[in-house]
């Protein structure tokens, strides 16, 4: 049944997110900090080309990944399209992953960890 | 890491709070049930309280205004996101071989816009629907917690009867019951 997500699952789409917000928060400051000023400076472009195609495609399995939590978490898409559109600013992924693990992944994962002490046989 | 100053934001930024302190600002989050609900609209409850009354068919929230600005949101975004595609596979067209990624990933975008607003709708009607249900059968609802947020630990058995209809301090009680699991969590999540 949707919505009583079992706490290992929940774990599972936990890890998923986080791996891909570093990965794609790291990408996107490389490409805008030492990507975008080669790029002007010296005319070298090659970072933001192949890198910048790299991010693009990652871009869409973080946001499918961070999809999956936050429907997961219930969020509202006023908290939604902040956490799908950190994927492409630089930095953002950092701030927001720490919002939601602070605000919505550790209480989530803590309830389910009550009602799992709880009630046993539901889950 | 000190603890405190967290929660505070946290409170801060409750939707459900700040709209009983200034009534009229948020039309759609203050009616209160009359009948003691299991489900309390907390910090991580979704776009609408599932408390809500609602009379009437229920795909009528979907004309309400808050949710005719999110279709007006999700055609807007569909259709720049295709346009955006187009532009990228114009400048693909021109000589630009990297533009033929971003040609494909924009209407995957545009698509997964879509599909997101209507799970959202799905979802949306699974809980109006869940809670019309679940005036007959509370107690099963609660026990089997489909209707619950995950963020929220709330629990029939904390809460006494007399104190059911009261829908600020079963508000509170969700925060409290929330704030209990939060330091449960860090003590679980840091070991």
């Amino acid at each position: 049944m949707r919505g009583a997500v079992s706490g290992d699952r929940l774990r599972v789409y936990v890890t998923g997110y986080r791996v891909m917000a570093y990965i794609t928060g790291v990408l996107i400051i490389v490409i805008c900090f030492v990507g975008l000023p080669l790029q002007f400076a010296a005319g070298n472009g090659w970072i933001d080309k192949w890198l910048g195609t790299v991010h693009g495609y990652l871009y869409i399995v973080y946001v499918i990944v961070a999809y999956l939590l936050g429907s997961k978490l219930r969020l509202r898409p006023m908290q939604m399209i902040p956490l799908l559109l950190a994927g492409i600013v630089p930095v953002m992924t950092f701030i927001v992953e720490r919002w939601m693990m602070r605000k919505h992944i550790e209480p989530a994962l803590a309830a389910n960890a009550a009602s799992a002490d709880q009630q046993p046989a539901t889950r | 890491m000190s603890h405190v100053p967290m929660r505070r934001s946290t409170l801060g930024g409750r939707d459900t709070l700040n709209s009983m302190e200034t009534p009229g600002s948020e039309p759609s989050a203050q009616v209160v049930p009359d009948t003691p609900e299991p489900v309390t609209p907390g910090p991580d409850t979704p776009e609408s309280d599932a408390s809500r009354v609602v009379s009437g068919p229920v795909w009528r929230f979907l004309i309400e205004p808050r949710w005719l600005g999110w279709h007006l949101f999700v055609i807007l975004a569909f259709w720049g996101m295709l346009w955006l595609g187009d532009w990228q596979f114009r400048r693909a067209m021109a000589g630009n071989g990297l533009s033929w990624a971003y040609t494909f990933e924009w209407p995957l975008f545009a698509g997964f816009g879509v599909v997101f607003w209507a799970r959202t709708i799905r979802d949306e009607f699974r809980l109006r629907r869940g809670v019309d249900m679940a005036t007959g059968q509370i107690g099963v609802v609660a026990e089997s917690g489909p209707v619950l947020p995950d963020g929220i630990g709330t629990r029939p058995i904390e809460r006494p009867a007399d104190d059911a209809d009261d829908a600020e301090l079963a508000s509170y009680n969700a925060y409290l019951a929330k704030l209990n699991a939060e330091v449960k969590g860090h003590n679980k999540w840091r070991r």
